[in-house]
């Protein structure tokens, strides 16, 4: 394993090409903690955002004028302002409003930290949008499948459960997926509150070393990797999903 | 098709890689010819360089870069600059001359012309709340720091004395996550801690570490551009002698540090 | 679930408690809950004030509150925003303006790359296909990293010197995904197309230049502009990544502003002045969007 770091070492030596995060343990650990940072942060959000998604649907369809407008008035504020400004906005102000706990250093800090505030708002941030793809979907149900249930006798609660989600799910599937991607390219953003995702990892790798090109390249082939590998298993889902006789015209 | 796409990618990242870089002619001619001096400065260290309500960065390094550009005879444009590109726009070309807050070390000195004499001197400290009673440097351990992107001093806390370094980008954040209490305190140059202390808003806080690093400061210029290192070496003198830096920092309400003291009564016994 | 012992589940006939779905023939109630989301009667234009009212509110409430730790002789809160405001429109003029020219650059190199995914030739078509792919899958702040580090900051044309500032850097690195994103919607919107069109066309001897340019593009621009316009709103949020990389706009301006006022109750109340800007001038798109969307809905 030595030999395999002192390649790259000789490789920093004779062309200038430095990559610390291989050879050197500190940033090595680093730079692989901020990549399953990164992976568990991208997972809980599409996670979080998708229920978002269903819940806030479901919301929109109530009879409740101010459910609605409640709603609305969440999507818009979600989808018109920059992610990088809520997300300061809900760890600085929300955050600090927060009821204040004991840490185990003894000093007092509110209840939620930085990866639970990244979390939180770019789960609502990506839910806003999943709202409205999912209305689209459910839009998409014809009214005679609705009819149907409803003579059937199931309630508004389990029609939406068991008959109108699935089919508008498999409906909106494709919006749902460039979203879902752009959730993960977004999770980026979480790097200006110190949340130590690979972004936050490699530039503070690059800082130290002042390795700017070699840790840029890194991290474009790694997030390109990472969003390929999601898009290939969204499509492979999509494919299997498909309902035959919908779709594109 | 896949292994089409990875030869692709392959070939358009080295022709990314490789490059190249012009060559400049002697950086004085440029700015001579130019008409201009193009300094890059702090616009987000009060009192060191910060934007006034016109939007004008103003500060103790922008009037010193007034100085030289008055020296050269050519007008002068300020560039602000942060800890994590001030090399790289130095290295790049893009500035003439850094004058960013920026500690003289040996690594740096590899990838940017420190001059010599510094012309500023400040250390690594901690501004902490009094609750934490902290002791000494290794009572970090384990502990949340906050800090800036980009400082160097981030690395020794982090590793050395095993701080959990919380880096945010600029210090409005960090004091901001300091006061909430999402870090046990922040890791910075101890004169703006100092400065901080002043304040009757930060009396519960305090700067109990013994200040570590005590590195003075550096200007910066291209390496290979030795006719403009002289010609700012003399003009880092002449401040000293002046007084010029101690006159700042009055100017500026802070108390001249010991450094700048230092400095100025040792280049007026040299007259 | 049949049983008449369980009323609830038997759908009354009366009309408060229907679905909206049941009787189809009295519109007014069944369309008043899509409509009222929809529409742009006055009920949305309602919402559109209460909407703005609501961010303001949540912006003076939280300068309320720190203005209640503004000790006696500084300045109160309201007044140093007010202060600071020519600055910070000035940074957001610049975010319009990035966002501006990304746009047009994405669009006309997007709209050409969407047009060579369509071609008969296998090499072209997969090259840009590779190309659109590469650019959508990358995250927009590494992109933009990337050409801030990567671009010269001048460029030296025979003797002549061109200054490539930070902010033309930044254009260049939002116009990439941008151009992407225009490749995909092209796309999208030229395979919507009926293949009718193009067997018509076909037969009337048009070439396929002329048959992509006098008969299928009139067809799309219609289904191109609501995903543009949304494309649009997505870019002028993501203009604000550029602080990230030090281009002076509006948040790396307002970062500067806290540093230079130093109190750190400062930092809610100015962010929450740029996100109502932001809102204040996105939120008229995004209806507009909506109203053009149902306009040009194509009828399938």
């Amino acid at each position: 394993m030595e030999a395999f770091f002192d390649w790259f070492r000789w490789l920093y030596q004779e062309t200038g090409i430095n990559l610390t995060f291989i050879y050197d343990s500190y940033d090595r650990t680093r730079l692989l903690q901020g990549f399953w940072t990164t992976i568990l942060l991208a997972f809980t959000c599409l996670f979080l955002s998708v229920i978002i998604g269903i819940v806030g649907a479901w919301l929109q369809g109530s009879r409740l004028k101010w459910t609605r407008r409640i709603v609305q008035g969440y999507i818009q504020f979600f989808r018109n302002t920059p992610p990088l400004v809520q997300l300061y906005f809900f760890y600085f102000a929300l955050g600090g409003l927060m009821p204040k706990v004991q840490n185990d250093w003894g000093g007092y800090e509110p209840l939620l930290g930085n990866f639970a505030w990244a979390v939180i708002s770019l789960s609502f941030f990506a839910g806003s949008f999943n709202v409205e793809i999912f209305r689209s979907g459910i839009e998409a149900v014809p009214t005679s499948t609705i009819e149907a249930a409803e003579s059937l006798g199931y309630t508004r609660l389990k029609a939406y459960i068991h008959i109108v989600l699935p089919l508008a799910f498999r409906v909106c599937l494709p919006a749902l997926n460039n979203n879902l991607v752009n959730l993960v390219k977004t999770t980026t953003l979480a790097f200006a509150i110190a949340v130590p995702e690979m972004l936050y990892v490699s530039s503070q790798i690059w800082s130290d070393n002042v390795n700017v090109r070699e840790m840029m390249t890194f991290l474009l082939v790694a997030y390109i990797a990472l969003v390929g590998i999601l898009v290939g298993a969204m499509n492979r889902w999509e494919r299997a999903m498909k309902i035959p006789g919908y779709g594109s015209q | 098709m896949n292994f089409r796409l990875a030869k692709v990618l392959v070939f358009s990242l080295i022709i990314v890689f490789m490059s190249g870089q012009a060559a400049l002619a002697d950086v004085v001619d440029d700015i001579k010819a130019r008409g201009k001096l193009i300094v890059g400065v702090k616009a987000d260290y009060k009192p060191y360089g910060f934007r006034d309500t016109s939007g004008k960065i103003v500060g103790i390094e922008p009037e010193l870069a007034q100085d030289v550009a008055d020296m050269l005879g050519v007008k002068l444009e300020l560039i602000p600059v942060v800890a994590s590109n001030r090399m790289e726009f130095l290295k790049q070309g893009k500035i003439d001359l850094m004058i960013a807050t920026m500690t003289d070390r040996p690594d740096r000195a590899r990838m940017v012309f420190i001059l010599q004499p510094n012309y500023y001197s400040s250390g690594t400290n901690v501004l902490a709340t009094k609750k934490a009673g902290l002791k000494d440097w290794n009572d970090l351990r384990g502990k949340p720091v906050c800090g800036i992107q980009g400082s160097f001093y981030n690395k020794k806390t982090g590793q050395e004395f095993g701080a959990e370094i919380v880096a945010f980008k600029g210090t409005a954040e960090s004091l901001t996550a300091l006061e909430q209490g999402r870090c046990i305190g922040f890791v910075y140059d101890d004169s703006f801690i100092i400065a901080r202390l002043q304040d009757p808003k930060w009396a519960d806080y305090e700067m109990p570490l013994p200040t570590i690093d005590d590195a003075p400061w550096g200007l910066a210029v291209k390496h290979g551009e030795y006719r403009f290192y002289g010609m700012m070496s003399e003009m880092i003198m002449k401040w000293h002698r002046d007084g010029r830096i101690v006159e700042l920092e009055k100017k500026y309400g802070i108390t001249p540090t010991p450094f700048a003291v230092k400095m100025n009564q040792k280049y007026s016994d040299k007259k | 679930m049949f049983s008449p012992r369980n009323k609830r589940q038997i759908p009354s006939l009366n009309p408060k408690h229907r679905l909206a779905v049941l009787l189809p023939v009295s519109n007014n109630e069944l369309h008043a809950s899509a409509t009222e989301l929809n529409s742009d009667q006055s009920p949305v234009r309602r919402i559109r004030s209460v909407h703005v009212l609501g961010l303001i509110f949540v912006f003076g409430v939280s300068a309320f509150a720190a203005d209640t730790q503004v000790i006696a002789n500084e300045p109160s809160i309201l007044k140093t925003i007010l202060i600071w405001t020519p600055l910070l429109i000035k940074g957001f003029g610049f975010n319009i303006l990035i966002s501006f020219m990304s746009m047009a650059i994405g669009t006309l190199i997007g709209a050409c790359l969407g047009i060579l995914q369509i071609s008969l030739l296998p090499p072209i078509r997969l090259s840009s296909k590779v190309l659109t792919q590469f650019f959508r899958n990358s995250p927009w702040l590494v992109l933009l990293f990337y050409c801030m580090f990567m671009l010269p900051f001048e460029i030296n044309i025979g003797g002549l010197r061109i200054p490539f500032p930070d902010w033309i850097k930044a254009v260049i690195g939002l116009s990439l995904p941008v151009m992407a994103n225009v490749s995909e919607i092209v796309r999208g919107a030229v395979n919507s197309i009926p293949s009718g069109q193009w067997e018509a066309s076909e037969s009337l001897a048009f070439t396929r230049r002329q048959q992509i340019w006098l008969i299928i593009l009139p067809q799309c621009y219609k289904r191109m502009l609501p995903p543009w316009m949304n494309l649009y709103a997505i870019l002028t949020m993501a203009t604000v990544l550029a602080s990230i990389v030090g281009v002076e706009e509006v948040m790396t301006l307002a970062g500067q502003v806290l540093a230079a006022d130093g109190r750190p109750e400062l930092l809610v109340p100015i962010y929450s002045f740029v996100l109502v800007w932001f809102f204040v001038y996105c939120y008229p798109i995004a209806r507009w969007t909506v109203r053009l969307e149902r306009k040009y809905t194509v009828k399938s």
